[in-house]
């Protein structure tokens, strides 16, 4: 475990910004604040744009490196931080800057965790598609740097489709704007796609402005379990053919089926199918599915299932804390292929493994973890790795300690590595936010 | 800058008949379809992207300005070029290069026109989504380059939404890819940025792109309403009930008059205003909604909902909406179209606002828009030799988009910032915002060679931008 040494006058000048009832020095706190091993020196709550303006300022001064933090619920993703000066929480920044339930669309800070935005929509009937994992801790600034959204993801396409307008930061102490609060918009160069996702490399998002949908008004799930991940990701195929345009479609292998709570689930591939509409809609699903459907699930037992995939990302690196978490993104007829490679290599190095993915966007959860004794789970990893095809991307959400320093080789994506550090040269020159902890 | 100079490398690059410089030649490329003029030095037409490569090589070093250009369809002066600068014109990279069924996807080169790719894989049952009223020419780079949209794009999103990767290639020549076949990669998304940058950071010779499967059922419904207000208030009673119709358009009297004049849609000459609504989705799904939304309609005093009984009823009503700009071309030599966009609750209010500007500065202005996007475009009727009305048109497009901004809109919401917007971003945005959009650009295109003096204003130096007490400490430090 290390700990960074800050001078002293650093809390001081902090202090100044964020007044000294924000600037945690308590080594208690801090050391709960530990991200991945690593205490801050000092964590800060700041309450303003201006606020985090300025400690940023002065972190390029200074030569600090910042790390940003919400709800701590994805800080185990990227790289071990050689050292945090200053872990930046954006907790405090919780303006609502607009919202009118009936243009569909609220502008808020990015302090809000996603479950107050979803009760305070939810009340008017809406929806904010964004469901992260752990959403009474996960703010709206934390999704956004992530992009760690779940099974919505099928029906309402991901945050780069309903961010509409994003507020931040840069790390070189700049107060930048993308797009506004209206559903439509082109002027300039769009900044919510360049920060989504980004990891809090670029800047610090601030606030942000979302469409909202209108809520469902009932749900019901359709469960088919198949003996093979090929029959499960054929069912797959046609559920993508048919008129269907269900909300979430999502495959569950058989040790993650093990995780959730209801239907005798745990032995075979499941997709879960969850529809929306009037009785007469559902009716139709259930004609169109025919046969495929083992059983279906609705009313509280769906919720608990729901919740329970949302969570995957959380649950299995809780109940095996040795297991390796790679989240994948691939091209639909390479999830097939993909998944004999990942039974290949599991087969191969005596490795359990657990997939949970948004299959019709092609967006796989991995789990891999030793069945008994230690086995090498690094070169594990490093094969499959090897063997993902041309236009996949990877990264590591969870891994042992030990494999950590191996993460950062493991990552993979098809864009150019040259023009992704110019953009971050542009916008955090002196690479004080979130150093050495996602690409460079 | 030496265009003539470099008249026969370019020969040498795309051969002899692949390069115009003749006057007569350049005047049909010195306009798009809005109403700004310039005319370049040369066109060149490259045939694949190794070509692209080395022209902007030679462009680069030689300092010569450079613009992508399709079809010549866009509406902000985003493919003219600088005086005497060079076109690259994309009508012979027109090639569908692949169709991905099994990854819904489709690889093409920028000069494909948009219609051509949907229905290209039509017979499949998919299509490409976004749908500018100038489908039938605009080309896909073009879509790239402004984020292109069209009337279905409330239900389905604008071009940036469809694209999941793009071949570049950067002012330096250098080729590189962002994104690809998934519809996420890892890392910073290039795509999405590139995407709407109107040319300025680099110029795609290949582009993935979505293909989606037609919906099995659509229902296409005009709703006739005494007066645009009524119509107005109905587009967020509709999204008020919870139903988020594929297209939703909005046509003014004067204009469906117009229209009908024109090509016969079947719009109803005495109507004060009417909606184009459609649905689109399951069967049953459909029908329920065009009861709800007819019933939405009646209680906002439409007069009557017509359902479009056959595909052909369809096609026409479509026909007249998009034909919407031509139809003009029989009543007024010229006209000018602005892209405002406002929240859907403040719809009412500025098309009062538009009435009221066309009524200041004695216009004549059309409305036929987006109406569920909140996304206007206000056709203003001038003739282009009249000098004066000309200056008055521009003062009246200022007018209209000062009150979109006002009420938390934007500028521009399909049709891009180009020449005739760039000095309203600041209106739009703080010099320090826009600082951060120009450090992105110079990242790429630092001596704007690629499309320069588009989109982003002039820089002011950034000293002017940061607070005394920041200054004071930078001299200190010594930065």
């Amino acid at each position: 475990m290390t700990t960074a040494t800050t001078p002293a006058r650093f809390a001081r000048e902090l202090r100044e910004i964020c007044g000294a009832g924000y600037v945690i020095e308590d080594p208690a706190k801090l050391e709960q604040a530990q991200i991945l091993g690593v205490t801050p020196a000092v964590a800060i709550e700041p309450a303003s744009v201006e606020e985090v303006a300025a400690v940023f300022f002065f972190a390029n001064v200074n030569g600090l490196n910042v790390v940003p933090a919400g709800g701590f619920t994805q800080q185990q993703t990227g790289n071990t931080p050689d050292k945090i000066d200053v872990l930046l929480y954006t907790t405090r920044l919780t303006d609502v800057e607009h919202y009118d339930p009936g243009d569909l669309t609220i502008g808020i800070g990015a302090g809000w965790t996603i479950a107050q935005l979803s009760s305070k929509v939810g009340a008017d009937g809406l929806l904010f598609a964004g469901d992260a994992p752990i959403p009474e801790r996960a703010t709206v600034g934390g999704l956004l740097a992530t992009g760690m959204t779940g099974p919505l993801r099928h029906g309402y396409g991901g945050l780069r489709d309903y961010c509409i307008g994003i507020k931040f930061v840069t790390g070189d102490g700049r107060k930048g704007k993308g797009g506004g609060r209206v559903v439509k918009n082109v002027a300039g160069f769009d900044m919510m796609k360049l920060l989504i996702g980004s990891q809090g490399t670029l800047a610090i998002i601030t606030g942000a402005s979302f469409k909202l949908f209108p809520a469902p008004r009932q749900t019901r799930t359709f469960v088919a379990e198949f003996a093979t991940a090929a029959e499960a990701v054929r069912y797959r195929n046609a559920v993508l053919s048919s008129p269907l345009s269900p909300m979430c479609l999502e495959l569950v292998s058989p040790q993650a089926g093990a995780l959730l709570p209801a239907g005798p689930a745990g032995k075979a591939w499941a997709v879960h199918l969850r529809a929306t509409g009037s009785d007469a809609v559902l009716a139709r699903y259930r004609t169109e599915l025919g046969a495929a459907i083992s059983f279906t699930i609705d009313g509280h037992n769906e919720h608990e299932v729901w919740r329970a995939i949302e969570d995957f990302s959380n649950t299995l690196p809780e109940r095996n804390p040795g297991s390796v978490l790679i989240s994948l993104s691939l091209p639909l007829a390479e999830v097939l292929p993909v998944l004999n490679e990942l039974e290949s290599v599991a087969a191969s190095n005596e490795l359990t493994y657990a997939v949970v993915g948004t299959v019709g966007v092609g967006r796989l959860l991995v789990g891999l973890w030793p069945t008994g004794a230690p086995a090498n789970l690094g070169a594990a990893v490093s094969a499959f790795r090897e063997r993902l095809p041309r236009d996949a991307s990877a990264s590591i959400l969870h891994c042992p300690k030990e494999l950590r320093r191996q993460a950062a080789a493991w990552a993979k994506t098809p864009t150019h590595s040259d023009s992704m550090k110019a953009i971050k040269h542009a916008l955090d020159a002196k690479d004080i936010l979130n150093r050495g902890r996602f690409l460079f | 800058m030496n265009l003539p100079g470099v008249l026969d490398d370019l020969r040498k690059i795309v051969g002899r008949d692949a390069v115009l410089d003749r006057p007569e030649d350049m005047m049909l490329y010195e306009y798009d379809a809005g109403v700004r003029r310039s005319t370049p030095g040369a066109v060149v037409f490259p045939q694949n992207t190794q070509q692209v490569s080395e022209i902007m090589r030679l462009a680069s070093t030689n300092h010569i300005p450079v613009v992508g250009r399709g079809a010549g369809t866009g509406l902000s002066g985003g493919a003219i070029s600088q005086a005497g600068g060079l076109v690259i014109a994309f009508s012979r990279m027109n090639r569908i290069l692949e169709v991905d069924v099994e990854n819904a996807r489709a690889v093409v080169q920028p000069g494909v026109v948009n219609l051509q790719l949907s229905e290209h894989v039509s017979h499949l049952g998919l299509y490409f989504a976004p749908d500018p009223s100038s489908q039938k020419a605009c080309t896909i780079g073009g879509n790239v380059a402004e984020n292109s949209g069209g009337p279905h794009t409330l239900l389905h999103g604008v071009t940036v939404n469809h694209v999941t990767g793009v071949e570049v290639v950067l002012p330096s020549g250098e080729i590189v890819h962002f994104g690809g076949k998934a519809a996420e990669s890892y890392g910073y998304d290039l795509t999405g940025f590139f995407v709407g940058s109107e040319g300025t950071v680099g110029i795609t010779t290949a582009i993935t792109v979505k293909l989606l499967r037609k919906a099995e059922q659509v229902a296409t419904l005009l709703a006739v309403f005494e007066s645009v207000d009524d119509a107005a208030r109905t587009v967020s009673a509709i999204t008020a009930v919870g139903i988020t119709p594929a297209a939703l358009e909005m046509l003014d009297g004067w204009t469906l008059r117009t229209i009908e004049a024109f090509c016969h849609a079947g719009f109803p000459l005495d109507a004060g205003a009417v909606l184009l609504i459609e649905l689109e989705g399951l069967r049953e799904a459909v029908e329920e909604q065009a009861v709800a939304v007819s019933e939405v309609c009646m209680r906002q005093k439409a007069r009557e909902v017509r359902r479009a009984k056959t595909e052909d009823e369809r096609a026409l009503l479509w026909k007249g909406r998009k034909m919407a700009f031509a139809a003009l071309g029989r009543v007024s030599p010229s006209y000018y179209t602005q892209d405002g966009v406002v929240p859907r609750s403040q719809i009412p209010g500025v098309l009062q606002h538009i009435g009221e500007v066309a009524k200041k500065y004695d216009l004549i202005i059309g409305n036929v828009f987006h109406a569920g996007d909140g996304n206007l475009h206000p056709l203003i009727l001038f003739d282009m030799r009249n000098a004066e009305q000309y200056k008055m048109v521009l003062a009246a497009s200022r007018d209209i988009l000062q009150y979109c901004i006002d009420v938390g809109g934007s500028i521009t919401g399909e049709h891009g910032v180009g020449m005739e917007k760039r000095d309203m971003m600041r209106q739009l945005f703080t010099d320090e915002e826009l600082d951060v959009m120009i450090s992105l650009r110079n990242a790429f295109n630092g001596d704007e060679v690629l499309n320069p003096e588009k989109m982003l204003p002039m820089p002011r130096m950034c000293r002017e931008i940061m607070g005394a007490s920041q200054n004071a400490v930078l001299a200190q430090e010594g930065m």
